[in-house]
């Protein structure tokens, strides 16, 4: 079938989507889930798609409407903003702003933190902070700044400037200051150029933990003085209103600036000013003038955009990736040219509640997590977006080469599952003594059937997915699991407050200290009594064993014996099944279309799919270059 | 009796109508006996497989060889498999980057443009000014053409204890299998869904659990209807107007959102086919109760009930033999709109995911929540949700066409 007869077919497909749906309608009314009106936005967003591709060409001249951009200067992203941008504050604990997220990766692109994280080399490179180096004892960490670095008004970024922005958010205990305080002590300027971050010292006079403090300057956005003493004097020094503050007139350093943003679209705007242009840093500008992203109702509006090239580079799940360009012929390419197409850094991970009954067996979570179809979940959930189980065994490592090497894969071998062993977990059931002693095909573990929900987001397409992959496997073994599909801020709630069977949470990705911070994730019961716990260990599992070795870890750095003390931590999560990992996911999808641009970072040239923006990743911004000059 | 059952069947609508929900009734009953897999199974490693057989590769290479005189040259290969679009890429690739005139090139020459191709092309050469998925287009297609080429047959060896090959057979281009000697072939007529489950046995499972819901849904909100309807219009006063009250209010309130906060109340655990179709039944008997009132106001007075009254017959009697035998082909017409509305509900509750579990049983609504999750309408995979939406149309058509029909006979007014 030609292409044009088969996008005829799919809008004739589509109109009778809609007409079966009007159908359906009978009167009933609106509701507001996200689900019901993505479903009957859904048909219409085809036919308008496919109508506004023909007139894209025509509508130049429509150029004048408000923050519209030439199409030849503006990089278009997707799957980033889903609703109007709420503030530019660095400090907020609901921010959903594009341009912000201080994390393994940050986002540097307005805001910049002192060094980017590349994730292929697990190396940290200069941004504002040129080299860093500890004193001998590990409890001083000095760093220094580029001199050339300076605010887009104009004036040099200071030593004085990553002082007070850490003083401003331990004052007014941002989330990141109150994380990070329990680690770093006091951040001094030394000289204009230099600063002191002074790591906290426990009883004995050691770090209580240098690895996070090398976290911070990796992480955390700085900030001007000038400017946070303006924020704080309108806020009157009241921490709730200097967190609130949406910072509309906010000073940076990064290469773009808010240029426009409404409920439609966001746009960026590059400073010809960015002082990165210096020899000592990129040397030039970023190639784009504008980054813009355009707010769509949907993952499915999003992904007709896409193709249609409306989005230049895009963070999307996008159900079998390949069929854009091995069937609909689109210039589209992906970071990597085969399965699993990108780089997978993540483990999304099911979390057993191990306070629950039944769950507090390590028989039953162990039978579950070797019931499950690890092969299904990854060619149907994950569209073969993930490499197997069989190509990575399990352990608490992520797939790189960098994280495979940290643990010894012969001593744990016996230990590792692939998965689909119904035989092997009835069995494993049937010698712990939980049988099904009432022949309702369901077992019992103290008389009370086991019945567990399997609890993610609703709308998470693969995550949920997986989950009834899940599901299914608990109907092989007689073990009951429904799954439960809330919306996201109930799941929230449910997850941080330990209130759920079986939940669904990636642990630290790739970061400076991807491994230990996962671990910390999978084992640490240091986050037991946090009231809110969004840290990790979310289902309450405490192992005194695995707790005294990530107390060890971070003064360690004889690598033979991290990897000795990674090896057990991998022997515990494989023997007392706390959680464990359901796929290898990208820390984000990554899809290029080259209808505009071209020169996207692709394996081999050094640079992270970090979506040209993230950690070391935004280096992708400054080898763009126009199909059509 | 006899008579009104041969003048129902006597209307064309009717009949139409019927024969098309009697075939899907009865697929839906036979289909499992013959087809016995479990419709949840998820059989395909990976999304949307096309409709078609699935015929085992390692059984076809030591299955019984035909030998057919087909022409399988390389050349002939080549004629047939490289279109237009691929060869005008070719020259342009090759005028481009592989140093070649324009007029050496002859896209019509298939083998030709092909050897050309393979003496100038290389991935490796500087191809500046194309994009990275252009450059990868030609690389696929290189590895393409290599394998139109590779006409010397494909050898099968096996492994040695100590990892070295040795050849067992050579597979002649020639040689041909019959599939039915293949004995592990599998047929998808309608290829699978995104959890790799065969979608025609999928959507013969739905369509009985959709029917079953729309039985129940139906008959308990035409049951509801139909005793508030008969209570309130022959009994009339308070009793009329506290159950007029009742309805007008349930009717003020859209049932959906009703139906949608239920289910949503109930959580997924307990969200069972019978729970879901007895949500449905019980909020949307609204209007048989309004319109069995009102025909049973219109009959209360006739003079037969009357006369029944002076009798003094009880009122369950004259309810029973006075009223309800002249609204029976009413209800009878009522209750096949309110299944086939039951049907559509459960579609609707379960796109929005709040039907039942998954993994529990497949519905036609859950069918069509999955295909659009996965976006099935957006990659081509037509077949993933396109007989789901024509089960669900037919479904309610025909029972919609039923109705019309018996109203054309059961309606005076309508009478030819």
């Amino acid at each position: 079938m030609t292409k044009s007869k088969k996008s005829l077919l799919a809008l004739i497909l589509a109109a009778s989507m809609a007409a079966s749906l009007a159908s359906c309608g009978g009167g009933s009314a609106t509701t507001s889930t996200p689900a019901e009106s993505s479903a009957s936005s859904e048909s219409a967003e085809t036919s308008s798609e496919e109508a506004s591709s023909e007139e894209s060409s025509t509508s130049e001249a429509e150029a004048t409407t408000a923050g519209s951009t030439p199409r030849n200067e503006t990089v278009y992203f997707g799957g980033q903003q889903w609703g109007t941008l709420n503030d530019f504050n660095p400090m907020s604990a609901g921010s959903n702003n594009w341009c912000q997220s201080q994390g393994d990766s940050s986002r540097v692109f307005v805001y910049e933190s002192l060094f980017i994280y590349n994730m292929l080399d697990g190396k940290l490179y200069p941004l504002l902070g040129t080299d860093y180096a500890w004193n001998d004892e590990q409890t001083a960490l000095t760093v220094h700044l580029n001199p050339d670095a300076h605010w887009n008004d104009g004036t040099p970024v200071t030593a004085e400037d990553v002082a007070y922005t850490w003083e401003v958010n331990v004052k007014y205990a941002s989330s990141r200051g109150l994380d990070m305080s329990q680690y770093i002590d006091s951040i001094e300027a030394t000289d204009e150029h230099t600063v002191t971050i002074n790591a906290k010292l426990d009883d004995s006079g050691v770090s209580i933990n240098p690895l996070k403090v090398v976290d911070y300057i990796a992480q955390t956005y700085v900030m001007q003085k000038a400017y946070l003493e303006k924020v704080e004097e309108r806020c009157n020094y009241d921490a709730e209103a200097v967190k609130l503050d949406t910072m509309e007139d906010l000073v940076v350093s990064g290469p773009y600036y808010p240029y426009y943003y409404d409920d439609q679209k966001v746009v960026y705007q590059r400073d010809d000013n960015y002082w990165g242009q210096a020899d000592s840093m990129w040397g030039k500008l970023p190639v784009p003038k504008y980054l813009a992203h355009t707010i769509y109702s949907d993952n499915n509006a999003a992904q007709v955009a896409f193709a249609n090239g409306e989005i230049d580079c895009n963070q999307q799940f996008i159900t079998d990736v390949q069929k854009m360009w091995e069937e609909q012929d689109l210039p589209i390419t992906t970071y990597l040219d085969e399965q699993p197409y990108g780089i997978c850094v993540q483990l999304p991970t099911a979390w057993f509640n191990v306070e629950r009954e039944g769950l507090d067996q390590v028989a039953v979570r162990k039978a579950i997590a070797m019931a499950v179809d690890y092969d299904q979940i990854i060619s149907s959930a994950m569209s073969n977006q993930s490499p197997s189980f069989k190509d990575v065994p399990r352990s608490i490592m992520n797939p790189t080469d960098g994280e495979q090497k940290m643990y010894d894969h012969d001593a744990v071998k016996d230990l590792q599952w692939v998965g689909k062993d119904i035989a092997g977990a009835n069995t494993l059931l049937d010698e712990a003594g939980i049988v099904d002693s009432d022949g309702d095909g369901i077992r019992e573990y103290n008389g009370k059937n086991l019945s567990f929900q399997a609890e993610c987001p609703s709308g998470w397409t693969d995550w949920n997915a997986a989950l009834e992959i899940v599901a299914a496997a608990g109907k092989e073994i007689g073990i009951d699991i429904s799954t439960y599909f809330p919306d996201a801020n109930t799941y929230y709630a449910d997850l941080t407050t330990c209130n759920f069977d079986i939940g669904m949470w990636s642990p630290a990705g790739a970061s400076v200290n991807g491994i230990y911070s996962r671990a910390m994730g999978l084992f640490s019961s240091s986050y037991i009594q946090l009231e809110s716990n969004w840290s990790g260990n979310f289902g309450h599992y405490v192992n005194e064993r695995a707790d005294e070795i990530l107390s060890l870890l971070p003064h360690e750095t004889d690598e033979a014996t991290l990897k000795n003390y990674y090896t057990e931590l991998t022997e515990i999560y494989l023997t007392d099944v706390p959680s464990f990992t359901l796929m290898y996911r990208p820390q984000y999808f990554y899809a290029c279309n080259e209808t505009v641009w071209t020169g996207f970072p692709v394996q081999g040239d050094g640079i992270p799919p970090t979506v040209l923006t993230d950690g070391y990743g935004i280096a992708g911004l400054y080898q763009l270059e126009l199909v059509n000059p | 009796m006899l008579n009104t059952l041969k003048q129902v069947f006597r209307s064309p609508r009717f009949l139409v109508g019927f024969i098309i929900f009697i075939t899907i009734f009865l697929t839906v009953i036979i289909y499992p006996l013959i087809v016995t897999v479990n419709p949840l199974d998820m059989v395909g490693n990976g999304n949307f497989f096309k409709p078609g057989t699935y015929v085992n590769v390692s059984e076809t290479m030591t299955a019984k060889k035909y030998t057919l005189n087909v022409d399988v040259s390389s050349a002939s290969k080549l004629d047939r498999q490289l279109d237009e679009t691929q060869r005008s890429k070719m020259s342009d690739w090759l005028v481009r980057f592989g140093g070649v005139d324009e007029s050496e090139i002859d896209t019509s020459d298939a083998a030709a443009l092909v050897e050309l191709w393979k003496n100038h092309y290389s991935k490796d050469v500087d191809q500046k000014g194309l994009i990275a998925a252009d450059k990868k287009y030609f690389a696929r297609l290189d590895g393409k053409i290599d394998n139109m080429l590779a006409s010397s047959g494909i050898i099968i060896a096996t492994e040695n204890e100590d990892g070295t090959l040795s050849e067992n057979s050579t597979i002649d281009d020639q040689a041909y299998v019959n599939i039915k000697d293949l004995q592990t072939n599998r047929t998808f007529i309608l290829g699978t869904d995104n959890f790799g489950r065969d979608v025609l046995t999928e959507l013969v499972a739905a369509t009985k659990v959709s029917l079953q819901i729309g039985l129940i849904a139906g008959s308990i909100a035409t049951f509801i209807g139909l005793i508030l309807g008969l209570l309130s219009g022959y009994l009339g006063g308070t009793v009329d107007n506290i159950i007029t009250f009742i309805t007008n209010l349930f009717t003020v309130i859209p049932s959906f959102i009703i139906l949608v906060l239920i289910s949503y109340s109930v959580g997924s655990g307990a969200r069972g086919v019978g729970l879901v179709a007895i949500i449905i039944g019980f909020t949307s008997w609204t209007w048989t109760t309004r319109s069995v009132r009102s025909q049973v106001i219109s009959l209360r007075n006739r003079d037969h009930v009357n006369l029944s009254k002076l009798s003094g017959h009880s009122m369950l009697r004259i309810v029973f033999t006075d009223i309800l035998p002249y609204i029976a082909s009413y209800v009878v017409m009522a209750l096949i709109l309110q299944i086939s509305s039951g049907i559509l509900a459960e579609a609707q509750l379960s796109m929005l995911g709040l039907g039942p579990a998954t993994t529990k049983t497949a519905t036609l609504g859950l069918m069509m929540n999955w295909a659009m999750q996965y976006s099935a309408h957006l990659n081509g995979s037509w077949w993933a949700y396109f007989p789901v939406i024509l089960t669900i149309a037919l479904i309610s058509f025909s029972l919609n066409l039923m109705n019309t029909g018996l109203d054309q006979v059961f309606n005076p007014q309508l009478r030819d």
